[in-house]
């Protein structure tokens, strides 16, 4: 494969590559940084790429050798960071100016409870011990299978599916206690609360009946409404969704309280 | 003669064996997975209640010299403080404090099938004193040991 081969392949899974990057280390900069540390290994290891895995694998497995030693990829944050973030957003009056600035400004500033849906489950994913959380977006967003992903991680296929395994259920069972969206009982409401900031004329309830998520919640499936959740996190690209402008400020803003924290 | 011993130990539920001064409960069983599942599953402390019934809580981490704090269903009153007293990864954990000690055994018997084996030893100069308050663990070391080969088996199967 020649140097101008590579940078083609490159370009083809750069978006992807990005966006891993930015739900494992909640970081915009990070997540740049990381997918050019990317594409110099590829450049400089492209003698030692035989074509044996695919080259979205490998890029897939420089990418996540260099998350691993990512500071804030390997911070975990606790279950409960969205209520931690609300209560430090309510009493910080620049977060909300710049939230309601990028709102009217920018292309990207529309309010989405699909998107904050998407922007929640990074966060809470970030609760899972890093092998977790890089398998399970793997498997869930990434469509790579088991076999690939034990290549990717350098670990053996049975401890994928572990990973895969715990990951899943401990994500399954965060959800189905907190998201308001699948359980009635659940403690967060905050894509509804939010929609009502950002879109005072669009009635939250009509925006989550459009949601496969929510209408099938009542069938109480946990691992069905867990794959819908997944499809979601899947359809969007956190940079270029209409909506990234948006949840990329509020992602900042929950890494800053989560540094602090 | 191994073979043998191993053969006998495929799938035994639990029993206890009484002494005047001591008092071990043992179970056996085979578990079809690999054994790195069954040990990371032994050995991550905090997800123990999501598959073990008879676990409601363990906090610390289970390290070599490490302090936990167990919390069983056995007596849901209590808070056995326990210390990690062997830790050989994927063959042999125990942990304990002054008047038992647990260990747990991994047996690769090759094809997949791993043996998983639990003893518990408790005991000393004042059991006979206080050895009628203790329950029975037979009932709790069987589920237990199933609570483990459903959950690495199931794992086994993630596609």
């Amino acid at each position: 494969m020649t140097v101008e081969q590579l940078t083609i392949e490159f370009q083809q899974h750069r978006g992807q590559l990005q966006s891993f990057l930015l739900r494992i280390t909640a970081s915009i900069e990070d997540a740049e940084d990381i997918v050019q540390d990317t594409f110099i290994k590829a450049m400089n290891k492209l003698d030692t790429f035989r074509g044996e895995s695919i080259i979205k694998t490998w890029f897939f497995t420089i990418a996540s050798n260099l998350a691993k030693d990512n500071a804030r990829a390997k911070k975990r944050w606790p279950e409960n960071v969205t209520d931690i973030c609300k209560g430090k957003a309510m009493t910080n009056q620049q977060f909300f100016e710049e939230a309601m600035t990028i709102r009217q400004t920018s292309p990207h500033g529309s309010f989405e409870i699909k998107e904050h849906i998407t922007f929640c489950f990074a966060c809470i994913s970030k609760s899972l011990p890093l092998e977790q959380q890089i398998c399970l977006f793997l498997k869930e967003v990434y469509e790579f299978g088991v076999k690939d992903i034990a290549e990717i991680i350098d670990n053996t296929e049975a401890m994928v599916k572990y990973y895969l395994h715990t990951g899943r259920s401990k994500m399954i069972k965060i959800f189905d206690g907190r998201c308001a969206i699948i359980n009635k009982e659940g403690v967060c409401h905050q894509c509804t609360e939010l929609n009502g900031i950002f879109n005072p004329h669009q009635k939250a309830q009509e925006e989550l009946v459009k949601i496969d998520m929510h209408k099938e919640a009542e069938k109480g499936d946990k691992e069905h409404l867990f794959d819908l959740r997944m499809k979601i996190v899947q359809s969007i690209d956190p940079f270029n969704s209409p909506a990234s402008a948006l949840q990329l400020h509020h992602l900042q803003h929950n890494r800053q309280v989560m540094e602090d924290f | 003669m191994v073979t043998t011993i191993k053969a006998t130990a495929q799938n035994t539920p639990a029993t206890t064996v009484k002494t005047t001064f001591h008092r071990q409960t043992s179970v056996s069983i085979d578990i079809h997975a690999d054994t790195k599942v069954i040990w990371a599953l032994l050995t991550n402390a905090q997800d123990y209640p999501r598959w073990n019934t008879t676990i409601t809580a363990i906090e610390g981490e289970i390290k070599l010299g490490k302090k936990i704090k167990l919390k069983s269903t056995l007596d849901t009153k209590r808070t056995f403080k326990l210390k990690v007293k062997k830790f050989e990864p994927a063959k042999q954990l125990s942990w304990g404090d002054g008047k038992g000690i647990r260990v747990y055994t991994l047996t690769d018997k090759g094809n997949g099938v791993v043996n998983f084996s639990m003893i518990e030893k408790i005991g000393g100069l004042m059991f006979p004193m206080y050895a009628k308050y203790i329950p029975s663990f037979d009932a709790s070391f069987n589920t237990f040991a199933n609570d483990l080969k459903k959950e690495a088996e199931m794992i086994m199967k993630t596609k």
